[in-house]
């Protein structure tokens, strides 16, 4: 009853009343009696028109006071239409097999030494690997972020969102380009009297790979909670005698841990199916689970298919079960009043401590810019080249294709104002989807973890398997009382788009509301605000950051996204610019990257568009 | 607005948090049952994990019953969620809503309610801030401010839409000392003068008894006692309530003797203290009642009482320090009818007095004296001073 | 994040029968007659007829780059030219998994839409077969031009589909490595030797028609007992099997290693885009390329069976086998198309074309693939 505060960042200077000549702070009460009762409606002087009114507002009270559960239910009917059902009609094929239930698919892949052994092993290793290398790389990319200032530092942190986007075959392109036997890397290598280094068809090239992707992931949400880091807390500890790296073992570090662990756990999930960058720079000798999945889908193996997708799957929602009994245990100390301030790039002086730490900021540049860099760098360059040197051949290609282009064709303009729209329309479906599922999972209940994990399982199905369980579920549809149900075309996009990408909203937002302190929202309850009233009054300003962080991963998946895309625009002229891409793919390669580069700069244009934008309305911590 | 609980329980899975903790209740048995009436300032005091502040979120409509009925003027509140409640809450850590200002704080309930006196809002605004001295803090942001300034600003955040029913959690536990007391005399008065039916929480029984009408003692999810400050005071119903009224020298021991004692002692006794009658049942003064002799460690003591007591029966009974007269000199004759010797341990002086803690054989015993005091001392007091609380049939 | 399908590229995987058409075309015609007349009897109800008052529709399925690739595809000629001589319009519609999805909707119980399917092969076939119970394409029945369809292409015994053109699967090796000096080995077994130590591209067989092609020309000449261990060799040797023909192209071009597997009509290409020939060498290997022929049918719904066969016929005319073959990029199907004297400067067709027959794949194929992916995968 007596515990200490909870912490909501509205503590006060001083309990005691400061000397604050503008307030009058003695203590007799108020001359001004107040009128009291509160007229509870039915008074008869009420006219007419007040009762019109109050019907009125009784009627949107109504509606508000199940706002939420009906966001509630919207989201689950649309995770049930767009995921749950398409991919059971997936993995039912792993338990019924000619119309009878059975085990055996699933007991030949638990039982089978190459796929438990090789193939799962060698999955999760490479996972585990990758996710080490993302944090590693992720992690100074936070720090500078967050801890310095610099020209351009805003629009550096939109760019990290870039890899999101990439198709795969342009990260081979420019890994090739970059880390080949005749890349870029081993150039200079040469040049500065280095031995070459053979990168390509090993792990390695895979781990990296994936840390291309996943690296910006980490160093995003770990900016954002560092930047909540309450600069007080620090002080404090400082002046009872903590060194610098003291204070921030024990006071930043335990509120960065949460931010890390949820980027290494999408990390590890995300890699675990990670396709098909794995053949395209490891080769088939490092297959994963994925290739696997692919391959026997492709011919039609549903059962083995399946039963492989079940155990993949069931991994990836282990581990996010687990990560999330984590994070429920452990609720970050809430966001500071006063975040740290940033330091300069160019110290003012230089002692040993500021120069130790700016060479360590050149070399992480530098393999930023091999790893980064030179990978986007390459492709932009086979872009602007021909067989006889630099051209604009591509991008006149493109140009013609729109004009000239048959209705049958794929055209760039319809491509990037179709990612566009589907971005935008994703915003408005995710971000509420997001939102909805962080407030009913922050609250405490039996069983919270295993509902917040059924609603992040879309991170952990195999796209392979979404994408056949759209085409099943969605594109051909279900009979129902005589018709046939189908969803198809931009709003089926959408709402693929919108499932794959809301985890990202909750994951960002469901920390920061855990930490606000509950007695917020009962207060605006007990003064009349519904439930929802008070969410977004009070909670969503309050948490923001979390929000914009979130809406901006959600932009980028769905620019990004491929595999259910591909299959709900069918027939249709919903195509968007990673199927451009794919499309473009011929003899020569030109054209696909042409037609990528023109994704990376729209994509590269909106956020820092959204960037002025969000940065104004969602505060530090977005994008 | 008259509040009723009839029965309330509250259960957390296995976790008892209101209502009787005993094995073999039914489950709408042994829940907490009071009434506060219109106007009233109602306490519920109680220590840490008491129930006291899950009855106050019952009550906000925060959490729902497991069983029980709670009304508000008759009327069955099951389902009906804090926005339609009418009631104003006041927390311990104040929960003003950081991004907006002082003024929006105390104008958001006006968003969802017209102002009750027909105010327009900015005015219903401008006479609350008044109402708590913070005219000028409208364009504030709150977390400039000191700690009881929010806490005023809280306080007129729920008044502004005019609650039927005003609760506070905790309001002062966050501040210090003598902030405390400057603001709840200015919270009562507030309350006084706009005749708010007011539910308040606190541990601090000192300031329950400062404040309120009445208050209701609560222990490990139930009600001991409902009173007014002084018959709580005065006549602690259960050892809990002795102990955690005031301070208290509490005594057990086994019953030696009944005798039977006439009336005008007892009268005497109570109108040589001053006091006003009791009002708690079974206390009624006047009629003739037992006077006992206690064994408590081997020591005999005399002890009235209006229970029904027989020789055998283990008792548990209380005496005020300020009703134990300190006797600097040993031989000193005594005039109370029990006389206990015991060594000063510590004095802690109050100003207007003194608190002198003793050891008398394995126990700790508290007294007031005016003067500071050391080394072994006589204490006595009268049989009608000792208040029996607890009584173990044989 | 991106968990992309492959990519088609030049084409879609497959093989055909080189030892010729197990007889029984004339068996087939009967049957395939009268399964197309009833099955068009039975469709003309329930299909939707949109087209009734204006021209008849004749929807063309395909993969992508039929009709969308960025260098030069036969598409848009062909539904030009189609569309000038016969008065009807054709729809071309490119599902991303292709057959799988006609497959995929036949097993639901779905509506199929189109008429004409254009790019199968023999894997497609035996899926085909292996899902459905009833065919989802009818017998096409005696077109004119069939005969024209060169012996050995032919890939369906039960006659419903007719071959259009092909592909060889080859080495394509570039001879500017080792200081102008290299030379690709002209047989398998010279790629084991350690001069060619990670020298070789492929691509994964189960994502990439060339991939697949290669794997089964080593079964070919090496016996369905043998190719594991000339793959294990292979494999000791740094072969390198990249998951699919864009990427393993994208590694040759940035000389990553002298040699890919391939079309041996690469030098069109190259030429086309004035590259060094030299880069764009043909090797076939043991004097054989494999052979890839891609068909078309027609689906056992469709709305109008007769202009579905006006439009194969079309398309085995002599002077389309040569459109189509030099915008496709591969050889045509018949004997008779009309192609320039350039063609063959670039389009270097194999000494001895090899394939298996459908049979020898619908009972082997997919014990060949799955015991090669758990051998190469697991090392």
């Amino acid at each position: 009853m007596s515990g200490p505060t909870r912490g909501n960042g509205s503590s006060p200077a001083s309990d005691g009343d400061s000397g604050d000549s503008s307030i009058s702070d003695d203590h007799d009460v108020g001359s001004g009696v107040l009128n009291v009762p509160r007229t509870d409606g039915g008074s008869e002087a009420e006219g007419a028109l007040s009762e019109a009114r109050s019907a009125a507002a009784t009627l949107r009270r109504r509606v508000e006071a199940r706002a939420l559960t009906l966001g509630a239910a919207v989201t689950a009917l649309v995770l049930l239409v767009v995921f749950y059902y398409p991919v059971a009609t997936v993995f039912v094929d792993a338990v019924f097999v000619e119309g009878r239930l059975t085990v055996e698919p699933i007991v030949s892949v638990l039982t089978s030494r190459f796929y438990l052994v090789d193939i799962f092993g060698f999955t999760a290793y490479q996972a585990l690997l990758s996710t080490i290398a993302s944090v590693l790389l992720g992690l100074p990319g936070a720090w500078i972020l967050s801890r310095f200032e610099f020209p351009g530092r805003e629009t550096l942190r939109s760019l990290t969102i870039l890899p999101f986007v990439m198709p795969s075959i342009m990260v081979a392109i420019g890994f090739v380009a970059t880390f080949g036997r005749n890349g870029t890397l081993n150039a200079v290598l040469g040049a500065l009297g280095l031995p070459p280094v053979e990168l390509l068809f090993t792990i390695e090239a895979i781990v990296i790979a994936h840390a291309f992707y996943n690296a910006p992931l980490v160093a995003r949400v770990t900016t954002a909670a560092w930047e909540s880091v309450d600069a007080s807390a620090v002080e404090t500890a400082r002046s009872l005698g903590a060194s610098p790296t003291r204070a921030f073992r024990d006071v930043v570090l335990p509120q960065l841990l949460p931010a890390v662990a949820i980027g290494a756990t999408l990390t590890f999930v995300f890699t675990f199916a990670s396709f098909p960058i794995v053949l395209a720079l490891g080769g088939f000798q490092l297959a994963t689970v994925e290739v696997f999945i692919y391959s026997r889908i492709q011919n039609l193996a549903y059962a083995e298919a399946a039963a492989l997708a079940v155990v993949e799957t069931a991994i990836s929602v282990g581990l996010t079960y687990w990560y999330l009994r984590y994070e429920g245990r452990n609720r970050g100390s809430g966001q500071g009043a006063r975040p740290q301030p940033r330091q300069s790039l160019w110290p003012d002086s230089w002692t040993a401590k500021a120069t130790g730490s700016r060479v360590a900021i050149i070399g992480y540049g530098l393999v930023v810019l091999a790893v980064f860099v030179g990978p986007i760098a390459s492709m932009v360059l086979t872009s602007l080249t021909g067989p006889q040197g630099l051209t604009l051949d591509h991008y006149l290609f493109l140009l013609e294709r729109q004009q000239t282009g048959a209705s049958y064709q794929v055209r760039p303009l319809p491509a990037i104002a179709n990612s566009l729209r589907f971005g935008v329309g994703t915003l408005l479906v995710a971000v509420p989807m997001g939102v909805v599922v962080a407030v009913l999972t922050t609250r405490e209940f039996r069983g919270r973890a295993a509902i917040d994990t059924l609603a992040m399982a879309p991170f952990a199905v195999s796209g392979i398997v979404v994408g056949l369980g759209l085409l099943r579920g969605l594109v051909f549809g279900v009979d129902a009382f005589g018709t046939r149900l189908q969803v198809t075309g931009a709003i089926a996009v959408v709402a693929a788009h919108a499932v794959g990408a809301y985890p990202f909203v909750t994951r960002n937002v469901a920390p920061l509301l855990g930490n606000l302190d509950p007695r917020l929202v009962e207060s605006a309850r007990s003064l009349g605000a519904s439930r929802v009233r008070a969410l977004v009054d009070i909670e969503l300003p309050l948490v923001a950051a979390g929000v914009v962080a979130g809406a901006a991963f959600v932009f980028a998946i769905s620019i990004g996204e491929f595999d259910s895309t591909v299959v709900l625009a069918e027939g249709s002229t919903s195509y968007t610019m990673p199927v451009a891409v794919e499309r473009y793919l011929g003899r020569r390669l030109g054209p696909a990257t042409a037609m990528g580069c023109i994704l990376l700069a729209v994509t590269s244009l909106s956020f820092v568009i959204i960037e002025r934008f969000g940065g104004r309305y969602g505060g530090r911590g977005g994008f | 607005m008259k509040l009723t609980l009839e029965n309330v329980r509250k259960e957390y899975g296995e976790t008892v948090a209101l209502g009787r903790r005993s094995d073999g209740e039914s489950r709408t048995d042994g829940g907490v049952t009071f009434e506060v009436g219109d106007g009233e300032f109602f306490t519920l005091v109680g220590p840490s994990g008491c129930g006291k502040t899950t009855t106050l979120r019952l009550v906000a409509g925060f959490d729902s019953p497991s069983a029980g009925i709670i009304r508000f003027d008759g009327r069955d509140m099951r389902g009906v969620p804090p926005e339609d409640r009418g009631v104003g809450v006041v927390f311990q850590n104040y929960a003003l809503f950081p991004h907006l200002s002082v003024a929006e704080n105390v104008a958001y309930g006006l968003r969802f309610s017209d102002p009750p006196d027909g105010a327009i809002r900015d005015q219903r605004v401008a006479s609350l801030l008044d109402l708590v001295d913070l005219s000028n803090a409208g364009d504030r942001d709150p977390t400039e401010l000191s700690g009881g300034q929010q806490q005023r600003i809280a306080l007129a955040r729920a008044l502004a839409p005019g609650p039927d029913l005003l609760l506070l959690d905790e309001p002062m536990s966050a501040l210090d000392a003598r902030l405390r007391e400057r603001l709840r005399m200015q919270i009562k008065e507030i309350q006084s003068t706009l005749g708010i039916t007011t539910v308040y929480v606190t541990h601090d029984q000192e300031e329950a008894l400062a404040i309120s009408d009445r208050v209701a003692v609560m222990n490990d999810g139930e009600v001991e006692q409902i009173g007014t400050p002084r018959a709580v005071y005065r006549h602690p119903e259960s050892r809990f309530v002795a102990e955690f009224v005031g301070d208290n020298n509490v005594f057990e021991g086994t019953v030696l003797d009944v005798r039977p004692r006439n009336a005008e002692n007892r009268t005497d006794a109570a109108a040589g203290s001053g006091e006003s009658p009791v009002e708690t049942k079974g206390f009624g003064g006047g009629s003739a009642e037992p006077d006992l002799a206690v064994d408590v460690g081997g020591v005999e003591i005399r002890v009235e009482t209006s229970l029904d007591v027989s020789e055998g029966d283990r008792v548990v009974f209380c005496v005020r320090p300020e009703h134990m007269e300190v006797r600097r000199d040993e031989n000193a004759r005594s005039d109370g009818s029990n006389v206990l010797d015991a060594t000063v341990v510590e004095s802690e002086f109050l100003g207007d007095s003194t608190r002198v803690y003793l050891q008398w054989r394995d126990r700790e015993l508290t007294v007031r004296s005016d003067d500071p005091l050391d080394g072994d001392v006589r204490i006595d007091f009268d049989a009608a001073d000792a208040h029996v609380v607890e009584r173990l049939k044989k | 994040m991106k968990r992309r399908t492959f990519l088609r590229t030049v084409g879609v995987g497959g093989v055909a029968g080189v030892a010729g058409c197990v007889g029984g075309n004339g068996d087939g015609e009967e049957t395939d007659e009268r399964a197309t007349s009833g099955n068009g009897d039975d469709t003309t109800g329930t299909t939707t007829g949109a087209t009734e008052s204006s021209t008849p529709e004749l929807v063309v399925s395909t993969y992508g780059a039929f009709v969308d690739a960025p260098s030069t595809s036969p598409g848009p000629w062909l539904k030009e030219a189609f569309e000038s001589e016969f008065d009807a319009t054709l729809t071309y519609a490119t599902p991303d998994s292709e057959i799988n999805y006609y497959i995929e909707r036949a097993m639901r119980g779905a509506d199929i839409d189109a008429d004409v399917y254009v790019g199968l092969n023999v894997d497609m076939l035996i899926r085909i077969d292996e899902q459905l119970d009833d065919g989802l394409f009818t017998a096409v029945g005696d077109i004119s031009g069939q005969g024209d369809v060169k012996s050995g292409l032919n890939f369906d015994p039960d006659g419903r589909i007719v071959p259009y053109d092909t592909s060889y699967v080859s080495i394509v090796y570039n001879e500017t490595f080792d200081d102008g000096d290299f030379v690709a080995p002209e047989t398998f077994d010279g790629l084991l030797e350690s001069e060619y130590a990670g020298d070789l591209l492929t691509q994964n067989p189960t994502g990439s028609a060339t991939g697949k092609s290669f794997l089964l020309h080593t079964i070919d000449a090496k016996g369905p007992d043998g190719y594991l261990d000339y793959w294990e060799a292979l494999q000791a040797n740094d072969v390198r099997v990249l998951s699919d023909w864009a990427t393993s192209y994208a590694n040759y071009e940035d000389e990553e290693a002298p040699m890919v597997v391939s079309y041996s009509t690469d030098q069109v290409y190259a030429s086309q885009s004035g590259e060094d020939l030299a880069k764009h060498q043909i090797r076939f290997l043991n004097d054989q390329g494999y052979a890839y022929p891609e068909g078309m049918s027609i689906f056992e719904g469709a709305d109008d069976p007769e202009l579905a066969r006006e439009f194969l016929e079309f398309v085995l005319r002599p002077d389309v086998q040569g459109e189509i073959a030099q915008r496709n990029v591969a050889f045509p199907a018949t004997t008779t198309a009309e192609l320039p004297e350039e063609f063959a400067e670039y389009a270097q067709a194999p000494p001895e074309a090899v394939t298996f027959t459908y049979d020898e794949l619908r009972d082997n194929v997919s014990e060949w693939t799955d015991a090669w992916e758990r051998q190469f995968a697991s090392k």
